[in-house]
Formats: C-alpha cells, sequence, structure tokens
C-alpha cells in the first residue's frame, strides 16, 4: 500500500487447494484489468484451486469498474469450479456492494466477513502468508 | 629541403632555428618589406613568389599586415586570405633582427569543413525551429500554414503546401518568402497538371527540380505577382501511415536550381510537416467524433411536462474524456408506461467505450418504453438485453415513473444498483427512497422492489449519481462530499422549483469539490409544482387546480 493509491496485487498459496490474492491501493478504470488478469494466472498456473480468497483489507478505493472487474472475477472462480472470497472488506467496499446488491453474487450466500473458520471451508490464513509478485 | 635563398640581402640572412623549422610553408620579411627568404612549399602555395622581391610586388594581400607589423612594437596578429581558390593563414613570428617570418597554413579544407558545420547547424536549428512550430498547434489548418511559411522563410522564394484531395477539393496554402503568413484556400487542382504532384500526394518518393520542366508548371502554381517561377521540388509530407499531402517548393528564375543539400532539408523538413499535420487531422478526426457523440449523448435539456416540473444537471468530470458515464432521461407516458419516465443512470466505465455503452442503454430503455409500468420486469429485460459473457460492465439507474393526481404527484422509484432517490417535503424532512435492487447488466438474474410515495405541491424527489457524494474535497481537501452532506443541501431545498434545487445541489458539491478532479456528477429533480386553486371549486377537495 502506499499513499498514491498505486495498485499493487501479491498472489500467494497457502495452501494446496486455496489461492490468495491481497489487493493493495485503488481499484479504477486505468487498472482493474490487472485484477482480472491476476486471477487467470493464479488460476491457470494452480491447478485444484478451490478456494480464492481476495485480501480487501489495502483496498483504498474502488470505483463502478473495479467493481465489473470483482464481477468478473467473480465469472472466472466459477468457471474454474471454485468458490470466490472477500476478506477484510473496508466499509466503503461493503457499501458498494450492498447499494448495488453484489454482496450475494460476489461471496455466495456466507458473510466473509467472518474470521471464524467453518466446517468444510479454508482455516485462517497465516498472518505473513505473502510470497511471489503480482 | 630546399631554400630558394636572396641574392642581395640586408640585413644578413640567418638560418636560426625559427626559419627553418619544418612542417609549413614559411616566408621570412625584412622590415622594408624585401622577402629574405622562401621556401619551395610556400612558393608551390605563392607561385610568384621570388626571394629578393619586394612582398608588395610579390603577394600584395599579405604586404599592408606585414607592413602594420613592423610598424608596431607589439607582438603582430594573423591574418587570412584567399588566394587562387585557397584560404590561406598568414601568422607571423617576429625575429631579433626586425624581419618577420610568416608561416602560412593551407586553411581551405578547414574552412570548408566549417563552412559545412556552419550549413549543418543553419539547417539543425531551422528543424528544430520547424518541429517546435509545428507541434504548437493541433489546428490542420494552422499547421498547414505554418508548414508554408516555414518552407517560405528558408527554404525556397514560395511555398506551397497542398493536402490531399477531399471531395474533389484541395487545401493549398501558399506562402511568399518575406510576405507575413500563409493563404489557404480550397480549390479543384488537377494534380496531373504538375509532374510528380499526383504522386507526392500518394506518398511516392520525392522528385528533384531538376526533373520538372518550370515551363509546364500549372498557372495556380505561381502566387500571385510571383513572376517566372525557375526551379520547382515537389516533395511529399509523409504522414502517419498515409500521406499528409505535399510540398511545392518554388524559385523565382535567375535564383538558380535546388541543390543536393537543399532537396535533403526540405524533404526532412517534409517529414516533420507531415507527421504534425497527420497528427492535427487524427486529432481534428477524434475531436469530430467526440463532438457528434456528446451530441448523441448529452443528457437533454429537461422541462416541465404534464404538470409535473423536471429539471437536470450534468457536470462531466474534468478528466480528458468529455464523454461520461452518467445519463438522465425524461420519456413522456405512452399507452403501457404507466406515467411519464424519468431515469437517471450511471454507467460503468469512462470516456468513448462508456460512452456508447450509455447510447446502447438509452435506446433500450426507449424500446421498453411500453413496459414501465412493472419496474422489474422492464430492469429484468434490460438486463437480459445487456449482459455479456465478454465483460462485466454494469450501469445502475433509478426509474422515476411520475403520474399528476390532481395537485399531487404520484411517484414509483426503483433502484437498480443505485443510491436511493430522496424526497425532500414540504417542511424540510428528507426521506430515502426504500428501494433497491441489482445492477444492471453484468449478473444472471437481477432483483429490485419498488417505492411508491406521493409528492404533495412544493415536494422533490432528487435523483443522483455518486459523483456527487463521492466528490471528495471540504476544508481539508480529502473528505468525501457524503451523503449526511447532501441530505442538509436537500433539506434547505424544501419548497423550492426543480430547476433551483438542482442548480443549489450542484453548485454546493461542485463548491466542496473544488479544484479536485471529481467524477462525473448528475443531478435529476422531480417536483411537484406550488398550485392556486380554483376559486369555483370551494378549494378543498381533489379536483381541478391550476399548475
Amino acid at each position: 500500500m502506499n499513499d498514491l493509491g498505486e495498485l499493487s496485487l501479491t498472489g500467494s498459496r497457502p495452501r494446496a487447494d486455496t489461492a490468495r490474492l491481497a489487493i493493495a491501493g485503488d481499484l479504477d478504470h486505468t487498472n482493474a484489468d490487472q485484477l482480472t488478469k491476476a486471477v487467470e494466472e493464479l488460476l491457470g498456473e494452480h491447478g485444484a484451486v478451490r478456494w480464492l480468497r481476495l485480501d480487501c483489507a489495502g483496498l483504498q478505493f474502488c470505483d463502478s469498474y473495479g467493481l465489473a472487474s470483482l464481477l468478473m472475477v467473480r465469472r472466472l472462480v466459477t468457471a474454474a469450479s471454485a468458490e470466490l472470497h472477500l476478506d477484510n472488506r473496508a466499509r466503503a467496499l461493503e457499501r458498494l456492494l450492498v447499494v448495488t446488491h453484489t454482496v450475494e453474487y460476489l461471496t455466495g450466500a456466507c458473510d466473509d466477513r467472518e474470521t471464524e473458520p467453518r466446517e468444510a471451508r479454508p482455516g485462517p490464513l497465516p498472518e505473513n502468508s505473502s510470497e511471489g509478485g503480482t | 629541403m630546399s631554400v630558394v635563398r636572396a641574392s642581395a640581402s640586408e640585413p644578413t640572412p640567418t638560418t636560426d632555428t625559427p626559419r627553418d623549422a619544418g612542417g609549413a610553408a614559411a616566408l621570412t620579411v625584412s622590415p622594408s618589406g624585401l622577402v629574405l627568404e622562401a621556401r619551395q612549399s610556400a612558393a608551390a602555395l605563392l607561385p610568384q613568389l621570388r626571394a629578393g622581391e619586394p612582398l608588395a610586388q610579390v603577394v600584395p594581400w599579405l604586404a599592408p599586415a606585414h607592413d602594420a607589423a613592423c610598424g608596431r612594437a607589439e607582438a603582430p596578429g594573423p591574418v587570412c586570405d584567399v588566394v587562387d581558390g585557397r584560404a590561406v593563414d598568414a601568422r607571423p613570428v617576429r625575429h631579433g633582427d626586425g624581419s618577420i617570418t610568416w608561416w602560412l597554413i593551407d586553411v581551405t579544407v578547414v574552412r570548408s569543413l566549417r563552412d559545412e558545420l556552419r550549413l549543418e547547424q543553419a539547417r539543425a536549428s531551422f528543424l528544430a525551429e520547424a518541429s517546435a512550430a509545428l507541434l504548437g498547434s493541433l489546428n490542420v489548418l494552422r499547421c498547414i500554414e505554418i508548414s508554408a511559411d516555414l518552407a517560405a522563410s528558408r527554404l525556397a522564394d514560395a511555398a506551397l503546401v497542398i493536402a490531399p484531395e477531399t471531395r474533389g477539393r484541395c487545401q493549398v496554402a501558399s506562402a511568399v518568402t518575406g510576405t507575413r503568413t500563409a493563404r489557404t484556400v480550397l480549390r479543384r487542382i488537377d494534380t496531373e497538371q504538375l509532374p510528380g504532384l499526383a504522386e507526392a500526394l500518394q506518398g511516392f518518393p520525392p522528385v528533384p527540380s531538376r526533373w520538372i520542366d518550370p515551363a509546364l508548371a500549372p498557372a495556380w502554381l505561381a502566387p500571385d505577382g510571383f513572376g517566372e517561377i525557375g526551379s520547382v521540388v515537389v516533395t511529399p509530407l509523409p504522414g502517419h501511415g498515409v500521406p499528409a499531402g505535399a510540398l511545392v517548393l518554388l524559385r523565382r528564375a535567375g535564383s538558380g536550381p535546388f541543390s543536393e543539400g537543399e532537396e535533403t532539408t526540405a524533404r526532412e523538413f517534409a517529414t516533420r510537416a507531415g507527421l504534425a499535420m497527420s497528427a492535427a487531422r487524427m486529432f481534428a478526426d477524434q475531436a469530430s467524433i467526440t463532438d457528434t457523440l456528446m451530441r448523441e449523448l448529452l443528457p437533454p435539456t429537461l422541462q416541465h411536462l404534464h404538470g409535473v416540473e423536471f429539471a437536470g444537471g450534468y457536470r462531466p468530470s474534468q478528466d480528458h474524456e468529455r464523454v461520461g458515464g452518467d445519463f438522465y432521461d425524461v420519456h413522456p407516458a405512452v399507452e403501457g408506461s404507466g406515467g411519464t419516465l424519468a431515469v437517471l443512470g450511471d454507467v460503468c466505465g469512462k470516456g468513448l467505450e462508456a460512452a456508447v455503452f450509455t447510447g446502447k442503454i438509452r435506446s433500450a430503455l426507449q424500446a421498453l418504453l411500453p413496459l414501465a409500468e412493472d419496474h422489474p420486469r422492464l430492469l429484468r429485460l434490460l438486463n437480459d438485453a445487456l449482459i455479456t459473457d465478454a465483460h462485466a460492465r454494469f450501469v445502475t439507474m433509478v426509474l422515476a415513473s411520475v403520474t399528476r393526481r390532481g395537485a399531487d404527484i404520484r411517484l414509483r422509484l426503483t433502484c437498480a444498483g443505485h443510491p436511493p432517490p430522496l424526497i425532500i417535503r414540504a417542511d424540510g424532512r428528507v426521506e430515502e427512497a426504500a428501494t433497491h435492487g441489482t445492477l444492471i447488466g453484468a449478473l444472471p438474474s437481477i432483483e429490485s422492489t419498488t417505492f411508491t410515495t406521493a409528492l404533495a405541491p412544493g415536494e422533490t424527489c432528487l435523483l443522483y449519481t455518486d459523483g456527487i457524494t463521492e466528490a471528495q474535497g471540504g476544508p481539508l481537501g480529502r473528505d468525501m462530499f457524503g451523503e449526511d452532506r447532501l441530505r442538509r443541501v436537500a433539506a434547505e431545498c424544501a419548497g423550492m422549483p426543480a430547476e433551483a434545487v438542482v442548480e443549489r445541489v450542484q453548485m454546493v458539491a461542485a463548491q466542496w469539490a473544488g479544484r479536485n478532479s471529481h467524477d462525473d456528477m448528475a443531478v435529476m429533480a422531480v417536483t411537484a409544482p406550488h398550485t392556486h386553486h380554483l376559486a369555483a371549486v370551494d378549494g378543498r377537495g381533489p379536483g381541478r387546480f391550476t399548475a
């Protein structure tokens, strides 16, 4: 994360069946395509990803184009027979998803704001799981 | 080394080292101007040189310098002259006996190199100046005229820049050296009349001047009062992939033809001029596309319709894209539409792509108008029409169906992924319309709920896009305008006419954003006008009113 809001995407593989992508900075019309590309790569290079967790803790701003790319990510994840989770959503992002009625679509019926692990879901991620670049 | 020695000499010629030092030509001259000795090589450079003869006779151009050098105490300086087409530098060395040895150096090659360098520098500075002048304008006509002016100022006695033919006519800018500026005319020309012109306009290699017989030049080529044409060069102006036109350089009879170097310079200039003209033309094309789209896509001017006040305001983002993603429309009631349908929406994305998407949505909505009685159904149909596998771009919008019921207005509002409208009551209360729904165009299935309310005279329904609430600014420069502030501004607008509400909201949000860049801001107000009861119907029950 930085003051300029430049987008940074950090992919990692905390578990064999789970891919994680940390989004930091601003996600807008100038760079949102990078997100779909990064997800495509993550899903492509690791076969058998069952869960994709987007860590939105560092996401400072998301415009409508950013939301469109999140919706596209959901399509890609579904096409790969995986599940999408949006972790650590800030209030602004939460609001955007609520106003546009996309919370359920993007996150399934489950409430991903809970950090409690549940049965049949991937457990909490180790704190410093970041490795590898964008 | 052989030395031509003077037979009779005063003072006695010496043979000390400076006079004998090898290399360059040298001649030693006595204070009285007699050549004491001269080397053979000096004789080669100055064939009439004889030792023992007066300098004024054998090397007249050096005599004045020698006399001057002898008459002064200080060290003499060098002189130079051109002898039989060779440039010669003469550098004096004074000896103890007052005689001076003039070292003669043939500097012809150095001189010509220096002259070439000077020419090259002049050429480079002209091309740099031309580039700077040409880059300064993105106006096609201006670019053509600047090119003609520059060419006439340095390359020829007159210059014509001819743009490629459009609809049978060419733009021709002509400039004459010494006159102030080029003039452009649109004329029908037969490009075959001037050899090489048709080819140059198609981007073929230039035709050297000697190939064109000036007698063949058509009459229109020479500017008024130019006189007889002596030589002509036609050079293509290469553009970005397509020819940008042709440059024709003219010289008067008697000025001599164009040299090879001048033609090269002309070609290099033509490259720059062509690129500049081509860039200007591309910009003009783009601007005209944008203007056309703008005319088609800009929100309409709203007015009162069926006794309801509609007002809209749109403030596009100050970013480079002039066409934004916000839109609004008011469609008069048609059969099945369930009243007048007002729509305000926000398309995901920016620029041309967003503009085209907006156009698509507006046409689709127009076609779906007869189904506007049922908002959720209309939105479902619109969603089906817009969804595509290629991308997940979407639109968020509010539908407002408006019907007049006596003095009141019946309002049905449905949001699709859009911030809910605000209802400004007559007493200053501001309510949020309880409607919500899914954005349109990205999800396979959508849902929405409709909110119905009534507006009493003076009450307003305010529809807005998030460009208003998300405008960043304020005293600290980084705060969002936000919904609370919008509600406060709305409350102050109670009882105002629709136009005034729109003006007020836009003004406050714009002031908040200040100089910060902001997203598109669109606002629409639907207001029930204040009415006067007709005296004839006792002024109570529902019935006759005037707007």
